[in-house]
Parts: C-alpha cells; structure tokens; sequence
C-alpha cells in the first residue's frame, strides 16, 4: 500500500474523508499488490504509529527534584513530563505547568536514553511556555513545525508525551477542532491532554509538530488556568511556529511577555461594539504613536475589525516589543499608525479637576458646578460653584460623564484649557491638573434638590429581601423611606462579619443616614454563616444588578464595605468586578492573597477607604496591601477607628459617608 | 467521589463514537466485515452487568463483566460490589441470575463468578490479543450504569498511548497488582467501567478494564486494562477450584487436633453479618501471630490459598488444618498485600 497516497488522504478533514475514501477504494480496486486486503483501520494505525515513532527522536522525558508540593488548590504531580526538542544544540520547549513547584533540579532524558541535566533559560509568559537548555554536546534532532495556512480544522492529531516509559512515547489521538483559541494564541485539538502529555508535541501524521500541549483557559491566567480540563476532548496546543521567530530572544534569556497597547475602547459589550478609543493612556504605546480618543480602529496587521472581540483576538497573539500595523479612521479619514507594544504599562493615575458636578436634572448641555476643592486645579484657575462647564480642551461636554471621561484622558500637571459659562458670560480659562484626592472635604453643598412630590408608583422601601432564583444565600436590603425616583442614589453592599448574627444591628445603624444621604444599603448573607467564600462574589453581583434594575443608582458612587472577612471579599467583590464597584471599604481586612489585582484604570474607577484599627493582628498585613495599591497609583485613604469592636462611631460613619457623597467628584 | 467532568467526559466520548460510527458506515469501502458496528454486535453478546453490594457513599452497586466461558463463568474485578451473597448478573439477552463467587485473585484483583446456564457466547481468555501502543481498541462496559436489562453495554474507542508496568514505586498508585497495563485515551476510568472488556478492532479481547485508579505521580485519573495474558493463569486456578475454601466440601477430612484463631492468638471482629469479612480485632502479644507481625485491621485474604470470604469461612479453613502444620496468610494492610507463614511453636 502506497503510504504517501494515505497520509495526504487521512490529513484532510474528516468532512471530505467520505470522498477520500472513494477515491482510495477506486484505488485499491487498481492495485494487485499482496496488502490490497488489509482495511483502512490498519493503514490508519500504521501510519499513526509510524507518526510517533518519527517525532519520538525530538521528545525528552523531564524530571523535576524538590519545590512545592501544593501550588493553590492544585496538588503538584511529581512524575516526569514532557518536552519538544527544538534546536539541535540542546533547547528544549516544555509547558510551565511542569515547572509550577519551582522545582531545585531539572534532569532531562533525551531521546537516547541518557540523562542531562538542564537549567530554564526564559519563559513565554503569553503561551506558558518554559524554554530549557539541556547541559549535552549530542546533536539533537529538532521538531518539524507545521505552518499555519497547512493546518486544518478536521484533520487528524496525536497528542505525544513520554511521562509513562521512557523509552516509548505515549500517544492520543484526535483531530483538530479549532484554530485561534484563546484570543489567538493556541489551536484546539480532542485528542486526551493531560499531565500525562503536556510539554508535549501535538503532531499531524507525518510526525510534524503542530503544537506545544499546554493547559490554557480563555478566562484564566496562570499556570494551572485550564488543567482542570485534562482529558476532556478540550485541548490546548500552542502552535511551533508562532514560537519559533521568537526562539533568539528565547535562547538569550528574554521572557516573551504579551503586548499591550495602553488603550480603553467605548461601551461594554465587546462582542457587539466598534473599537472606539474612549481613553489613550499617557505615555502609552498607542499614546507615543499618535492614536487619539474618538478613533475608530479597522485594521491591524491586515486583519480586519468591526468589533472590539476581533481587536482582542488580533492583539492576543501579540509579544511586547512587537510592532503592529494599526489602521484607523478619525473622523473620515483614514490613519495608518504603527504601534510598538510594551510589557508593562506605567501604573495610570488620575487627575483632578477639583470639583463636585451637581446632580439635579439640567435643561442644558455642560456640567453646573456643585462644590469647588478649595486649593484645587479648578479653584486656582477661578471656577466657583454654579458654573458651568462646557467644555475641555475643545471637546464639548454634555454631562458629567463625558467630562469624567475627558479628564481621563489628560496627565496630572498638564494645563488643559476649560470652557466655562458664568450667567450669560462664557470664558475660557487654563487649568493645571492634579492628583485626585483621597480624603473627603469637611463640608460640601447638597449635590441634589430633592422633590417635594410624592412619586405615583415606586418599588418597595424600608427593608426588602432580594431574592435570586436557585441560589441558597439570601440578602436584605435597605431603601429609605423617602426613595424618590428621580434622586440618584449612592449604593453601599455591607459584606457581614462571619459569625454575626442575622440581625445586623450594622444595618440598624445605616437605616438613618440612608434616609438622609439617600443611599441604599444591600447586606447580602454568606451561606455558611462562619464563613465567606471567594466564589461567592457572583452572587453579591446578582443581587447588585438586581438592586440596579430596579432602583435608581448613581454608578459612579457604588461602595464594596465589609469588617473582617467580610471586608476581604469587599475588595475581592470590587477586583472582580471592576465595571460596577468604585469604591472599597475595608475595616480591618487585608488584600486577599489570591485577589485579582488589576491595574488603575482610567475610566473604571475605583478608591480605597480603609478603617485599619490600631494593634490589629492584621495590621501588618494591611499596611502592605494598601502600600502596594498606592503603588500601583490607587486613591488610598486610610482613616483611624475609634471603636475598634463592633459598630463604627458615628462621626467615623459621618466621615465615611461624605467620601462616599464626593465619589462622583472630577 | 468523581468530579462532574468525569460525567461530562463520559457523554462527550459517547457522542464521538456514535459520530465516528456514523461516518465509517457511510463509508461503504470500510466493508461488513471489519466496520466497528459489526465487532460491538459480535462483543455484547459476551457482556455481563453486576450488580451486588454498595450504593451509599458514592460507591456504586454495579460493575461489568464478561463471560469466559459455556458454561456461564465470568470474568469480572475483585471489589467491594461483590461483598454480598447476591450478586446479580444480568446477561446481553436480559436474562437475570444470581451468580455465585467462584474464586478470585486479590493480587491480580479479578474475580470469577458463576450463573446456572450453558450455551453462551464466550471469550476463550486462551485466545486473547497482545496489543502495542499505537494500536486501536474498543472498550465495552456499563459504565455509570447506563444500560439496564437487555440493552447493550456502552462502548467507547480510542488507542492504546502506552504498554507500561504500573509503577511499583510505594504509593504511586493504590492498587495491589504491579504488572504490565495498557494505558488507553479512552475515558474508562469511571464508575461501573471496571470489569468491561476491551478488544481490538476485530473485537478479539485484549484485556479486562481496570478498576477506578488515580495516577499519584500526575494527580490524574488513569485510563488503563491488563492483558489477559497476564490473568490466565490465575483464571485457571480459580476455575480449577484452588482457591475455594475446602470448608464447603463436607467430606473433606478433618484433623484430631486442628488449627484455631485462639490458640494462633488471632482475634476478629465481632461476626454479625452474613459474610463479615475477616479484619483482625485484636492480636495476642507473644502469640503465634504476634511474632510473625500480624496487626490490628489486616484483612485476612487467603489460608494455604483458599480463599477466605468471611470470618466463618476462615475458622473452617483453620479447622482443616493440623496444628503440627503451618498456616501460611495473604493479608491485605491498607493498599498492601502480605504473606506469612503461621507457626504454633513460635508462640505462648
């Protein structure tokens, strides 16, 4: 039987296999040779076989000695794993899972059967790969890589390791499922990965390497995001020759980080949505090439975008340093930028205009003024309250979030020029921007008159059970009795501390100043009354939307306040949900040490108010956590306790709920 | 307990098969003879669903088994399913019968069971397939149970990945049998999977699937059968009666002065069920069993051989045999298995 004839045939996609075949039947029909009996499953296997025994030359079994044993809920293995020869002077690609326990000697067994010791040269921190160099003069045998545009969806797999015999590689095989996964990164196969596999080779049947096997996940970074997925028929390959450019810097030590461009795109849904620059960070690299807030970006490298998921699948590809095509339209001409991505971008920090915008109902475009900082940017250049500002820069704006977000896209210290209207008179004054502030002013006006009118139809007030369907927690929340609905309203989530008994005499003491600073305090219950779980931020997000829908809240002042525990998944709750939460209130809690830091951002906000009791266990803790939030330029206050048990004081809660008053402040 | 993706592997392989079926039939060159529908037809008549003891705590009541030989033996894995004295086995046809424990091997974890029938279709474990790796297998089990009465066995396909000794580094894995396996990229490894058969492609046995194992060196669940090759001797000495306590035969001759538990020092657990499984309460110090290091909680497997199912069964065995001779045990200790040879004039 004519094997080349085969493998072209079983390469193609199982959709066109059925031709294939009858093709192949006419074929054999043809052929007198002595194997005409032998069926299609025995070539298959044969080929299959033959497949592994070609790419088995280029995979090396690795043993790790020492390191941890428990890397966060994952129980580290401590058999050998896999990895892909892929340079004939001894560099070998391995997955990071393999190397999660920071393991104090690595030995690799090379395909000859003699071990080597090896060191890791750098690491892929985009695809999770780990470059190693293994200490031998052998002139290895280098995979074979498979270009893209040859791969196709349908075609066969097999998923190699040498983890059970080092002398024979273990194999499963599958076909390919899908190609740019994880925004562009890997391809799919549903051939068995496992541990048993990963750092291996995913070859085609000729022996040629398509892929790295990693565990990956689209939502989750990290080394073991996706290893819960083993041996699923759900599998991540991360293509050879996506690597193999990048192998020099590799080779030198260089760890390959996923490129960033500093930028903020309009509207939420990114499925949905026109890629629309709302912010361009300073300094930023779409900053240094020239983008500019209002762009719309149609173009990059080739590829074209309609939607903001398509510019996330084209930039995931991406590695700091590289240069990528940008095209865009402004306005209705067409721009060409090239952009060079960076690893890291500068930590963003806000700047400050030095005002509180009014919130009664305007008849006209601009922002009427509420309250000016005294000492601030806007108070120095002469803004006083009642103004109204028209417009920054040139750029008109037509409420307070347009102006939020025009300030975002300026430096502290920068002079911006600010139009302002004053009875009938209009000026333009110049402004020099500074950082927002952390403490709350002494004193501010009312930022609302409030109507008289009692509204015709309104949802219920005083205490209200939310309920969220097939979910076991339960939550009670607190509307004031004089809820209106044209009054925007400052949402507070109060997370208990484990232990406290259902009647929060917390939410006793909140159910005043509701009323008066019309706020709405939501105190969601944890399952297990001893304790929070992490996972549980999911349902403090229902019953938030829940309130939202049916209440009318300010976005911008939505606070995470918690003791205890409670305050840890307060800032867990804000991390994880940085679309809704501006605001976090610990009282004597700490980051959690798994949180999901993410850096500032220009347009979803978020400030920190910390209560940290003096001689708390947890002070050290806290001291380090809003250090390293400082760090990365978040507002941070840190306000002293007075009661260190129970219930906050009540000028330490009047405090607290000025700051809360002035969240909306630009 | 499995976590739920076990479920949701389980359902994903069965819809690629069922997928892969429907395409190899299209494909008319594929042929009769060898197409995968016509080898599931030729195996299911030869399948056994066992259902015995278990169903709290997540240990499922239920196992598969095939049938090895005319006369209605089968071929099936030594578990907690078969701690009862009915034990059910259902055939292909949906015939039901309570199947009596023939014998069975701890070491290799098999076990033969009986029904009162003739003229079955068989596997003749004497004709079974070596495989390598590379090779294609089709795995037939009642894996979670699905099938019920006369429905077939469900079946999955996949390839052998590895022909490897299980590591017999302490602890690797927790299972007593340290031959050679074929590890398979077919998900077999879930509950009521053990005891199925796996063939080849032409649907000549292979091997029998293993028990649920999770692997300790990759924290992963292993996928794995062992060769027949490597149980036909110890099928042969089961069906050839060596390992049935000889208690049963009331003919068998008894000695004047026989062994007992007390005079060997050796206290078992208070005897309140049918058939309590005989775990060591307590030992004698300076007793015939405390020298030879007999502890607490061993479970005693086997008495020169015979197997000894229950605390009643082992007092009989010992009554057959004389004290001037030595008493040789197979305990199990935790995941281990132990030998020792019993002398009365070791002790006091």
């Amino acid at each position: 039987m004519n094997i080349s004839l085969l493998k072209s045939l079983l390469a193609r996609p199982l959709q066109s296999c059925c031709l294939g075949l009858a093709a192949l039947m006419s074929w054999t029909a043809l052929a007198t040779n002595a194997n005409a009996q032998s069926t299609i499953g025995e070539q298959e296997e044969l080929v299959i076989k033959q497949a592994v025994e070609s790419i088995s030359n280029s995979v090396v079994r690795i043993e790790t000695l020492g390191g941890l044993e428990k890397v966060g809920q994952v129980l580290v293995g401590t058999g050998p794993t896999t990895g892909v020869i892929v340079s004939s002077d001894g560099y070998v690609l391995s997955s990071a899972f393999n190397f999660i326990q920071q393991p104090s000697s690595i030995l690799v067994t090379l395909p000859n059967g003699k071990r080597a010791a090896a060191q890791i040269v750098s690491r892929d921190r985009s695809r999770m790969l780990v470059l190693l160099k293994v200490n031998t003069d052998q002139v290895l045998k280098p995979a074979t890589p498979v270009a893209r545009d040859q791969m196709q969806v349908g075609q066969w797999t097999i998923a190699i390791g040498r983890t059970f015999d080092p002398k024979r590689c273990n194999a499963s095989v599958g076909i390919l499922s899908a190609k740019n996964r994880i925004w562009g990164k890997a391809i799919q196969t549903d051939a068995k990965i496992s541990p048993t596999n990963y750092g291996g080779p995913l070859v085609d049947l000729q022996g040629r390497t398509l892929g790295i096997l990693v565990p990956l996940s689209p939502q989750q970074q990290g080394e073991v995001a996706g290893a819960e997925w083993y041996d699923s028929g759900i599998g991540f390959a991360v293509p050879l020759t996506d690597v193999l450019p990048h192998l020099e810097k590799l080779k030198a030590g260089t760890d390959l980080y996923p490129g960033l461009m500093g930028i903020s795109l309009k509207g939420k849904d990114i499925y949905a949505d026109p890629a629309i620059v709302s912010v361009c960070q300073a300094k930023s690299p779409a900053y240094n090439a020239g983008i500019k807030v209002g762009d719309r970006i149609i173009e990059i490298n080739g590829h074209p975008i309609t939607r903001q998921a398509q510019l996330k699948h084209a930039l995931g590809s991406q590695y700091a340093n590289q240069t990528v095509k940008v095209v865009l339209m402004r306005g209705t001409k067409r721009e060409e930028v090239d952009v060079t991505l960076t690893d890291k971008l500068e930590p963003y920090q806000h700047p400050f205009l030095g005002l509180l915008p009014s919130r009664n109902p305007k008849e006209q475009a601009g922002v009427p003024v509420r309250f000016v900082y005294p000492d601030s940017a806007a108070s120095k250049a002469g803004i006083k309250a009642g103004d109204i500002v028209l417009s920054l820069e040139k750029t008109p704006v037509k409420n307070a979030a347009e102006l939020r977000t025009a300030i975002a896209n300026a430096e502290v210290e920068q002079a911006v020029a600010i139009e302002v209207k004053r009875g009938e008179q209009t000026q333009t004054l110049t402004v020099t921007l500074t950082e927002l502030p952390t403490a709350p002013p002494t004193s501010a006006p009312p930022a609302q008159k409030i109507p008289s009118d009692v509204p015709a139809e309104r949802p219920a007030v005083g205490m209200v059970e939310i309920k969220i369907p097939e979910e076991k927690n339960t939550c009670m929340a607190y509307v004031p009795e004089n809820y209106h609905p044209d009054v925007a309203h400052g949402a507070i989530l109060w997370l208990h501390e484990p232990g406290t008994k259902k009647e929060d005499p917390v939410i006793e003491q909140w159910k005043a100043t509701c009323e008066r600073e019309h706020l709405i305090l939501i105190a969601p219950r944890s399952q297990d009354p001893a304790r929070w779980q992490a996972t549980e931020v999911a349902f403090v997000r229902k019953v938030l939307e829940d309130v939202l829908a049916n209440y009318h809240v300010d976005p911008t002042r939505i606070v995470a306040h918690g003791r205890k525990a409670g305050g840890a998944l307060a800032y867990l709750t804000a991390f994880e949900h940085r679309d809704l939460i501006r605001a976090v209130v610990p009282i004597d809690a700490a980051l959690p040490r798994r949180s999901p830091l993410k850096p500032n951002d220009p347009l979803e906000r978020l400030a920190i108010y910390s209560f940290t009791p003096q001689g708390s266990k947890l002070s050290q803790p806290i001291q380090a956590s809003l250090a390293q939030l400082k760090k990365m330029k978040y507002p941070v206050f840190e306000a002293k306790v007075t009661n260190p048990q129970g219930r906050l004081a009540d000028t330490d809660l009047e405090q607290l709920v000025r700051w809360i008053d002035t969240l909306d402040r630009i | 307990m499995l976590p739920m993706n076990h479920i949701k592997r389980t359902r994903t392989y069965l819809c690629l098969f069922a997928a892969a079926c429907l395409l190899l039939s299209n494909a008319s060159s594929y042929g009769q003879k060898n197409s995968f529908s016509t080898v599931s037809i030729g195996v299911q008549s030869k399948m056994v669903k066992i259902y015995g003891a278990g169903g709290i705590k997540g240990l499922e009541a239920y196992q598969s088994g095939f049938l090895i030989s005319e006369q209605g033996h089968i071929l099936t894995v030594w578990s907690y399913v078969l701690d009862t004295d009915y034990i059910t086995a259902v055939l292909n046809d949906g015939r039901k019968f309570q199947a009596k424990l023939v014998g069975a091997d701890p070491r290799l974890e098999i076990a033969i069971l009986k029904v009162e029938t003739d003229r079955v279709d068989f596997f003749a474990p004497k004709t079974a397939v070596d495989l390598e790796a590379g090779d294609r297998v089709l795995a037939f089990s009642n894996l979670y149970g699905v099938a019920t009465g006369d429905e077939p066995a469900s079946v999955l396909h996949g390839i052998v990945s590895a022909k490897t000794p299980l590591d017999a580094r302490r602890g690797a894995f927790k299972t007593t049998y340290r031959g050679p396996v074929l590890i398979l990229d077919a998900m077999t490894n879930n509950p009521g999977a053990a005891g199925g058969a796996l063939t080849n492609r032409d649907g000549k046995l292979v091997g029998i699937l293993g028990k649920e194992l999770r692997n300790a060196l990759t924290n992963t669940w292993l996928n794995y059968a062992i060769p027949m090759s490597e149980l036909n001797q110890a099928i042969d000495d089961i069906m050839a009666g060596k390992t049935r306590p000889r208690s049963v035969d009331e003919t068998a001759k008894r000695p004047e002065r026989p062994h007992s538990l007390h005079k060997l020092g050796i206290l078992l657990v208070p005897d309140l069920l049918t058939k309590t499984p005989p775990f060591v309460d307590r030992v004698r110090s300076n007793s015939a069993a405390a020298k030879k290091g007999l502890k607490a909680d061993d479970l005693i497997l086997f008495v020169n051989d015979r197997m000894t199912d229950s605390c009643k069964t082992l007092k009989n065995e010992l009554s057959l045999i004389d004290q001037i001779d030595s008493v040789q045990l197979i305990i199990q200790r935790g995941q281990e298995l132990l030998e020792m040879e019993l002398n009365l004039t070791d002790g006091t």
